[in-house]
């Protein structure tokens, strides 16, 4: 990846010598030069297409279209309905894997919901009733307890309480349920494939191209070929969620225990550790705080799978958020979400307080048992008093329907006041954006005949990261092309370029006043943490009611989607400069402004890099979904291919969107590096 | 979590109660598939509680209304009740074709799909419902967007519809904007249906829009299998789809198997029946006044004893 | 004293780059330093070979980067050498099996680390006992012996405390309970001392030579510091670019340097400091009247107030308490203000 060292840009001296003077100049020209030939070409591919009659030049020849999707459409068919490995067939295999991931799923449910009876259907008694809803909330505030202190547990208790109060808590439990499922499994499958790629070299560069596209392929376009595989049901839902959400655990796993300090391993090799107590009793402890973070991450992904989970039969809160959508119930959509949004505080918080746990009591002889644990002794007291309470109380079993809260209404009439009074106002925003943003980039990307959009991008990728990334890009390009996608890649670019410029545009200047001002950072760290765990569809409805179905809507969306990490990569990039440069600014005479801009700016230019690196990520990941309110993108390929149950064309149009966001992220990874070295920050 | 274990043993070894065993073909739960949206749920639920009144094991399992086929050709899921002539058709034929599939006939409800306009347009454009009046008025409906050319909110593509087909064949001077969802459809239009602003857009019964907004379809010229594929028919001598939509029934479709294993049950499930009136009463129940699915139909069942209680003879 | 040879290596080459074994044989096993510019290869240690005697504190010195750690490494084989023989206690240790390797190390040898590698999951208790862990020594034993281990180490009090809540030294008193829980023979220390502050450093040092008068270990000790290699060496390796220039003890070192090198090192180094009274004094033990007795093996610095203070000269006497020669004050005066040696 290093191909372009020779540039001159990669080494800086304080002087610019003149050479890099030259080659900087260079640089610019090159850019300069590519830009305006495409802005040719788009601007006049159609009538070169009509002068000369020359109608691939804006198609890629149909004849010559690659049908993969038939192929792979087939190919799964045979694999549902042939495949074997002789003993048992394929489908056999999986729909073992589907019984072991369903028996502790069902007996979670049955342990926070339904309750363990005997006999199926109508004829099923009741033996033992699910946990009350106080003894969850119990527990709850017992486990953050334990791992932190008595002011989390408050929190824990809160959330939680908010699901009973505001009538969501038998859906959050099955919520609940599948996370507590799907998290050990993404955990466990990632913690051991972390270790194989740990361990083995070859494991890992196999897995590192899979992990990419499993992070970047859409939800969407492998949901179909899950549900053959895995049958119909929550077990699906699950295997989907641990798809998605397993990858950073993997990732994090690797670098966790390749970060464990060398001499932390000498010492244990040195004690006589064999191969496998140097790995559970050295490396893994020793690495714990590293891999929480990625259970952390396991946890926040599986709700963000929440709602498409449901789609697929998981039930709970995403099911009510859709629902209530479908109904146009916009506030029992925002209540169900946001008790998705709370949910995700209190798991995110606990599980992050495990990682920096550090207190720990020693057993102490001669104390008695509850008094050495108070905290399970409470739980299991509470337990024991509310199943048998239960009995005969119903409202310690189940919080009373008669009590709950609603908000709905205050939302539907607010939304009303917004539309009614806002509307004309809103549609003379958008009327401007659009003309002056939207339709023009719309217009360049389009029209970029798709011959010279692959040597474009084989062009940016050698400029930037020498011929290895250039190859790369002139592939994944022509794959775009070869499968006769080009015209809704190009929306697809479109979208995705408008939206993350004005998340940067919005998002970068809120990043650096939260990095200068701690007030600000609480306030607008809570708002796009929200903003995030949200589920989108809870502000995609109302969005859509105030700028009509079309582009707008599905950038207004993913905009507010993607501007977390805009925000918080740009919070970061000032926060971590080194103290002593800006004193050097101040004792320097900077005024404030300058300091902004001369300094601050500059050194955490890295940082902004990668900001735009996770936003592009994260605005193709819910281009996706915008294809619910109509754009005509590759979001709308795997979509349609989803409602078709079309297996083959749902995978290429998901290799598609992954492979634009694999060439974004190899990009602006380059620039990153390169800006990182000639700050010498590596 | 072990106290609960050994308590469940503990109780589960002293379980009194032997469940009475009905007379049905087989224990085996019957899968009744689920959708996203209110009606289907609410006619699975119907059919699920008739028949766990006949005694049959009832399990419902939420699928994705084309993907489902897919299950039901394996034997995964059982019942699927409401697969729409409008809709659904294509993918139905294909999977009974298979053989592994069965139709179980009609479900008595017809699905109707227009496009559709609130009531305070008539104002507007006088002369509504007749669609020969939309191109007077096709500047009302327009949007930034769109000018000259009047808006139409289409459904999400792959429902099909053929209305740009239409556009051209009556020469409507109206541009097709397609939904992604059904839920972005329903926005848009409360959205309008508050501001009472202009929106023409396509709706479909039984559903609770038609019952909670007020307004109407518009007319076109008749359906005929004709007017779709020959150009000559119609008003419209060079052109197909130069008219309405077709209505056609829902049917209620059964994974082969289901007629060996349970007869009772085809035998209950073919018998079902009920009408777009009725059905859009529980829709509008359910979605507009906040009752639970479950209440709805249990209501519906004891006032209607008489109808269901003939379906299980 | 006869010494037995605890440790033996012979020809070691560690080489880092892209087939090391290959370039060393296409260089006639003695590739020269530009040789290994050219190819891009690092050679950390080159062709050393050392013994270290039973019971001995021999200390590798030299500065950061000139191959100590590796060198300390491959005797311990926690890398492989390129080339080269280790032998510990006859045995060759590169011929060994993974398991033997593992054995051997349980109870034969024991290591310090300059940044303490504690694990910090664990107790100190824990830490302590986490070798006899590894080797599925039960609780209650292993405990009571790395209590036994921490307050040798002067850290009783602190066993529930976590690495993390304790100062560099304690951490490092920790460490070194830890690489002595299994009464090791052979204590590898590669620079123990080096991230503590000086005058931790120095109390450091002489728990270590009490310890070391406790417990009678061979001891391979690293450090950059020279200072530290005088005050705790029997005897001394200097290594420079991953060659070892001179092997002696501390005295000889300063005073017969082999090389420039040893010679710009040792330069402003305190004679008084390593000068022992046996190598000034003058030979044979004429009668007259003496201050008093002195022993050979005591360094002028020490011997200094004593012998300026007296108006006789001192005898000094050999290992075994025989008298062998005298030293008066002018020869200490001279060492101390640095006159012509001789
Ligand atoms: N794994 C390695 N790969 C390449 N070079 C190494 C490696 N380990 C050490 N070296 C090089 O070997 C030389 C000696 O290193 P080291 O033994 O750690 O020195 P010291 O301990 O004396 O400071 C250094 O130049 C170092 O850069
Ligand atoms: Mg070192």
């Amino acid at each position: 990846m290093s191909g372009t060292a020779g540039q001159g840009e990669a080494v800086s001296l304080p002087m610019p010598t003149q050479a890099q003077d030259k080659a900087r100049k260079r640089g610019w020209l090159f850019w300069l030069l590519l830009f305006v030939t495409t802005w040719g070409f788009s601007q006049w591919s159609f009538a070169l297409y009509k002068a000369l009659d020359a109608r691939w030049i804006i198609r890629f020849p149909k004849q010559y279209e690659l049908q993969l999707d038939t192929v792979i459409s087939r190919l799964m068919s045979w694999l549902v309905e042939e495949a074997s490995f002789g003993w048992f067939t394929f489908q056999q295999f999986t729909r073992f894997l589907s019984a072991l991931v369903e028996a502790p799923y069902d007996w979670v449910r049955s342990l926070l919901i339904d309750g363990f009876s005997t006999g199926i259907g109508q004829q099923a008694v009741q033996q033992v009733p699910p946990l009350s809803w106080i003894a969850v909330i119990v527990m709850a505030m017992a486990i953050a307890a334990y791992a932190r202190n008595a002011r989390l547990a408050l929190l824990a208790g809160g959330c939680f309480l908010y699901l009973a109060l505001f009538g969501q808590w038998e859906s959050a439990m099955v919520t609940l349920a599948s996370v507590a499922i799907a998290v050990p499994i993404g955990v466990g499958g990632g913690l051991l494939l972390g270790i194989l790629s740990y361990r083995v070299p070859v494991a890992e560069r196999i897995l590192r191209p899979l992990l990419d596209l499993m992070q970047t392929v859409p939800v969407f376009a492998y949901l179909v070929p899950i549900l053959f595989l895995f049958g119909f049901g929550p077990v699906s839902a699950l295997v989907a969620t641990v798809i998605y959400a397993m990858p950073p655990m993997v990732r994090v796993s690797t670098v966790a225990l390749k970060s464990v300090p060398e001499d932390i391993i000498e010492a244990g090799r040195m004690m006589g550790c064999t191969q496998r107590q140097l790995l559970w009793k050295v490396c893994i402890p020793t690495a714990m705080p590293s891999l929480m973070v990625g259970v952390n991450q396991v946890i926040m992904l599986s709700l963000n799978m929440v709602i498409i989970a449901s789609m697929i039969g998981a039930g709970g809160l995403g099911y009510d958020v859709l629902t209530a959508l479908r109904r146009l119930d916009i506030g029992g959509g925002i209540e169900a979400g946001l008790a998705i949004v709370v949910m995700a505080i209190a798991l995110d918080r606990v599980s992050q307080a495990f990682a920096t746990r550090n207190v720990r009591q020693r057993f102490i002889k001669g104390v008695p048992y509850h008094q050495r644990h108070p905290l399970l002794s409470t739980v299991l007291l509470v337990l024991l008093l509310t199943t048998v309470l239960g009995q005969f109380l119903p409202f310690v079993q189940s919080y009373p329907d008669d009590y709950t809260l609603s908000t709905s209404r205050y939302w539907a009439a607010g939304m009303e006041w917004i539309n009614v009074n806002f509307f004309d106002q809103l549609e003379a925003v958008k009327t401007v954006l659009l003309t002056v943003l939207l339709l023009p980039v719309k217009r360049f990307f389009g029209g970029i005949p798709w011959a010279w959009g692959i040597i474009a991008m084989g062009l940016i990728g050698w400029r930037i990261g020498g011929w290895r990334l250039a190859l790369m890009c002139t592939l994944m390009t022509f794959f775009l092309a070869w499968n006769g996608l080009w015209a809704k890649s190009m929306v697809t670019v479109y979208l995705c370029a408008v939206s993350v410029l004005l998340a940067s545009v919005i998002g970068i200047p809120l990043g650096v006043w939260a990095g200068q001002s701690a007030r600000a950072n609480s306030i607008i760290g809570t708002v796009i943490d929200t903003l995030q765990t949200l589920p989108s569809f809870v502000y995609l409805i109302p969005v859509v009611m105030l700028f009509r179905v079309g582009d707008f809507s599905a950038m207004i969306a993913v905009v507010l989607y993607a501007l977390a990490p805009a925000v918080r990569y740009a919070a970061h990039g000032i926060r971590s400069i080194d103290t002593e440069m800006i004193e050097a600014g101040k004792v320097s005479g900077c005024t404030s402004r300058q300091l902004l801009w001369r300094i601050k700016f500059p050194l955490a230019t890295p940082s902004l890099l990668l900001g735009l690196n996770q936003t592009i990520m994260l605005a193709l990941s819910m281009l996706v979904i915008t294809a619910l309110v109509g754009t005509r993108d590759l979001g709308q390929e795997v979509y349609i291919a989803l409602t078709k149950a079309n297996t083959g064309q749902g995978i290429i149009a998901g290799l598609s969107v992954a492979f634009i966001a694999i060439m974004a992220d190899r990009i602006v990874a380059a620039l990153a590096r390169r800006s990182q070295q000639r700050l010498g920050l590596e | 979590m072990k106290v609960i274990n050994l308590l469940s043993v503990g109780l589960l070894s002293t379980a009194l109660s032997t469940p009475v065993l009905a007379d049905v073909e087989s224990q085996d739960p019957i899968k009744l598939t689920t959708h996203d949206w209110t009606g289907q749920i609410i006619t699975t639920t119907i059919m699920g509680e008739i028949l766990q009144k006949a005694g049959y094991n009832i399990e419902y399992v939420q699928a994705d209304y084309i993907a489902q086929f897919a299950g039901l050709k394996t034997g995964d899921l059982h019942v699927a009740m409401e697969i729409w002539e409008t809709t659904g058709r294509e993918a139905m034929d294909e999977a009974t074709d298979t053989g592994k599939v069965v139709n179980l006939g009609e479900s008595g409800m017809t699905a109707i799909e227009e496009w559709w306009y609130p009531g305070y347009m008539e104002e507007l454009c006088p002369g509504l419902p007749d669609w020969q009046a939309m191109n007077d008025c096709a500047e009302e409906f327009a949007t930034p967007e769109t000018a000259p050319l009047g808006r139409y909110l289409g459904a999400p593509v792959t429902w099909g519809g053929f209305d740009e087909e239409r556009i051209e064949a009556l020469g409507l001077d109206f541009e097709v904007v397609h939904a992604g969802t059904d839920a972005a459809l329903f926005a848009e239009l409360e959205s309008a249906y508050q501001r009472k602003a202009p929106i023409v857009l396509w709706l479909y019964s039984p559903h609770w829009a038609p019952a909670k907004y007020e307004g109407s379809y518009i007319e076109f010229p008749e359906y005929s299998v004709e007017c779709y594929n020959d150009p000559s028919v119609g008003i419209n001598p060079d052109a197909a789809y130069d008219c309405g939509k077709p209505v056609g029934p829902i049917w209620k479709v059964a994974w082969s198997g289901v007629e060996e294993k349970w007869p009772g049950a085809v035998a209950a499930i073919e018998a079902f029946d009920i009408d777009n009136e009725a059905m859009g009463a529980l829709i509008t129940q359910v979605d507009l006044d906040g009752v639970s699915v479950d209440e709805a139909v249990a209501e519906w069942l004891s006032a209607n004893e008489e109808t269901w209680s003939g379906w299980i003879q | 004293m006869t010494q037995r040879i605890k440790l033996d290596c012979r020809g070691i080459w560690k080489i880092y780059g892209d087939d090391p074994g290959g370039f060393l044989a296409r260089h006639g096993d003695k590739p020269s330093l530009g040789q290994f510019a050219q190819a891009g290869m690092v050679g950390a240690v080159r062709n050393t070979s050392v013994s270290v005697m039973e019971g001995e504190i021999f200390v590798i010195m030299g500065l950061s980067g000139s191959g100590k750690s590796t060198l300390v490494r491959c005797l311990s084989r926690l890398i492989e050498p390129t080339a080269g023989e280790v032998y510990f206690e006859g045995r060759n240790l590169l011929e060994m099996s993974e398991a033997e390797l593992i054995d051997l190390r349980r109870r034969k040898m024991g290591m310090v680390f300059q940044h303490f590698a504690l694990l910090p999951h664990l107790s100190v208790l824990e830490n302590a006992a986490f070798p006899l862990e590894i080797q599925g020594v039960d609780r209650r034993t292993r405990e009571a012996r790395a209590r036994e281990m921490i307050e040798t180490v002067g850290l009783q009090g602190r066993e529930d405390y976590y690495p993390r809540q304790l100062s560099g030294g304690q951490q490092q008193r920790v460490g070194i309970a830890r690489s002595l829980v299994v009464e090791p023979d052979l204590w590898f220390l590669d620079e123990p001392f080096s991230a503590l502050d000086p005058l931790i450093r120095r109390e450091m040092q002489d728990e270590f030579l009490r310890l070391q008068s406790l417990l009678h270990k061979t001891i391979v000790f690293i450090t950059h510091d020279f200072d530290e290699a005088i005050r705790l060496a029997d005897r001394i390796a200097v290594m420079k670019e991953g060659v070892i220039e001179q092997i002696a003890t501390p005295e000889e070192l300063v005073l017969h340097p082999a090389t420039a090198y040893v010679e710009d090192f040792t330069r402003h180094i305190p004679r008084a400091k390593v000068v022992r009274l046996h190598s000034i004094m003058s030979a044979g033990v004429p009668a007259a009247a003496y201050a008093g007795e002195l022993p050979g093996t005591m360094t002028v610095a020490e011997a200094a107030d004593q012998v300026e203070a007296a108006s006789a000269p001192f005898k000094v006497l050999d290992e075994a308490g025989v008298a062998m020669g005298t030293v008066a004050s002018r020869a200490v005066i001279d060492v101390m203000i640095g006159r012509t040696m001789t």
